[in-house]
């Protein structure tokens, strides 16, 4: 069991990590993506694997060369591996993708409605495209935790930043 | 764990509550499909299991005669841990361990095992059913056992299938008599197929599909603020996509707002470690408490506390200001030991300062 406080201490911590390896004086849109990235590997990197949006994210930051400093810093990463899960995902989904057609129904219209807002959420979280139902909810829970953990993390570091400079 | 001490507790319950409130049929039926079910016990969670499947073997031969038989379904190892979290009807109050299904942060092979829940939930929920005959003083006598662990979710989860139970009291009596007709046809056991739904293996795994996904469903209602009052999949689903949303373009604003702050990208650790353990863990706390907590809550009677809190801080979340800290520290005083984190906080401070 994992206690909240040393668990957002160690996002803080690779987080400054990542940052520390950034080049001076960027302008201030560089550095916002910087920050970003870091946050979010750090927090992708904390699950361990656990959880398949963790993996798609750090695979996403390291595909782009800009990033590969603060992605490698933070932690080791194996790239070659998420690459091809991901591919091997993107194959199965494209021959999941034909369907029949359905009637019009009262149960088939919420299903559509269903279906509609299951599209948006794979959309939505990091490597969502791949999972069928049940992965996808339970990956949306994870990372809904996590980001809110990541919230906390950089609102603290943030309000405490700006009460310093004040 | 408390696997081991719990066994022996495990057996006497079921005992005793076999005794007293299912009838010895009934219990048959349970400690047989626990038998069937167990083929390997692969977790340690698993050992309080073995216990009890060790109870009635003899007993166990003597099922496969008898006119109510449960189809055994795929030799999948069943996810034992899931199996505890839903077979509650015995209100086997030790049975229950922290559900392992939403320890994701523990970050074990539960997303290996999930695939495995199916045969297992479907066989339950054909149990349930099953032990619908000997009924409704039953369910009211096993409540005041089942309210014990005040785990929120198991609860919700037995209200519904005691809900499913209570009503399916009538059809009960004819699907004894559809399964009769199947046991003595085939080798088998049977799954007893609720009335009206069709029994072959497709739509029984579809059908365990759709209740996975539904208890997940709940999860996350009970995750997102707001979502409990609401019903529907779909609406819940638009709430949840709100939530991860907001959540998502807060961060990105809060990246902003620190790039904006700093005009180089270094923080004083030093000081952001003395002066924030303290804040982050306050502040930290509200966010984190329910959705770390929960998943290992034993038998903990603040359930609802937790989800009060959580709404409360997703109201205030927009009005976050510096108040915050007065607002978190007395309710979490009953939460957790607040005292001994913080030193430990502290402490993590330190350790972190040094590595760095």
């Amino acid at each position: 069991m994992r206690s909240p406080g040393p668990l957002k201490q160690k996002i803080l911590k690779k987080w400054m990590m990542g940052l520390q390896r950034c080049k001076k004086n960027m302008s201030i849109l560089e550095r916002k993506r910087a920050i970003k990235l870091s946050a979010d590997v750090a927090m992708a990197s904390l699950r361990n694997d656990a959880a398949y949006w963790s993996r798609v994210l750090i695979a996403k930051a390291v595909n782009e060369a800009n990033n590969k400093k603060i992605v490698q810093k933070v932690f080791t990463i194996r790239t070659a591996a998420c690459n091809k899960r991901i591919i091997r995902s993107k194959k199965i989904l494209k021959r999941a993708r034909r369907r029949r057609k359905r009637t019009a129904q009262a149960s088939s219209i919420t299903k559509g409605l269903v279906r509609k807002r299951r599209r948006i959420l794979k959309s939505l979280i990091p490597g969502g495209e791949f999972m069928n139902g049940v992965t996808l909810i339970e990956e949306t829970l994870d990372y809904i935790i996590s980001l809110r953990a990541q919230f906390d993390v950089m609102e603290s570091l943030a309000r405490f930043s700006e009460n310093q400079s004040q | 764990m408390e696997s081991n001490p719990g066994t022996t507790e495990t057996r006497s319950n079921l005992t005793a509550s076999d005794g007293g409130q299912v009838t010895a049929f009934e219990s048959l039926q349970f400690t047989d499909e626990i038998h069937r079910l167990i083929l390997a016990p692969t977790t340690i969670n698993a050992s309080s299991f073995t216990a009890l499947v060790e109870l009635p073997p003899p007993q166990a031969v003597e099922l496969l005669h008898s006119p109510d038989s449960t189809k055994f379904i795929a030799a999948k190892p069943p996810n034992v841990e899931d199996f505890k979290g839903s077979f509650r009807f015995p209100s086997n109050t030790s049975l229950i361990e922290p559900d392992a299904r939403f320890s994701v942060f523990s970050g074990e092979a539960n997303n290996g095992n999930e695939n495995r829940d199916s045969p297992v939930s479907k066989i339950l929920n054909s149990n349930l059913e099953k032990a619908v005959k000997s009924e409704p003083a039953e369910t009211e006598s096993a409540q005041p056992l089942v309210s014990d662990p005040p785990v929120e979710k198991r609860r919700i989860k037995r209200k519904g299938r005691e809900n499913k139970v209570k009503g399916s009291t009538k059809k009960s009596k004819t699907a004894v008599n559809e399964s009769s007709e199947d046991a003595e046809k085939l080798p088998y056991v049977h799954v007893r197929a609720r009335r009206g739904q069709a029994t072959d293996s497709h739509s029984l795994a579809e059908r365990a599909r759709r209740e996975k996904i539904n208890a997940r469903m709940k999860f996350l209602q009970e995750l997102v603020p707001g979502c409990n009052k609401i019903s529907g999949t779909a609406l819940v689903l638009d709430e949840i996509i709100n939530h991860v949303q907001s959540l998502q373009r807060q961060v990105e604003f809060l990246s902003m707002r620190l790039a904006a702050v700093n005009p180089r990208i270094d923080f004083n650790l030093d000081s952001v470690f003395t002066s924030e353990s303290g804040s982050l863990m306050d502040s930290n706390f509200p966010g984190l408490v329910m959705p770390v907590m929960w998943p290992e809550v034993q038998g903990d009677g603040h359930r609802q506390q937790y989800q009060h809190q959580w709404n409360s801080d997703a109201l205030q979340q927009p009005v976050w200001g510096r108040e915050v800290h007065n607002n978190y520290i007395t309710p979490e005083k009953s939460l957790l030991t607040y005292d001994s984190s913080a030193n430990s906080v502290t402490l993590q401070a330190n350790q972190l300062k040094m590595e760095l």
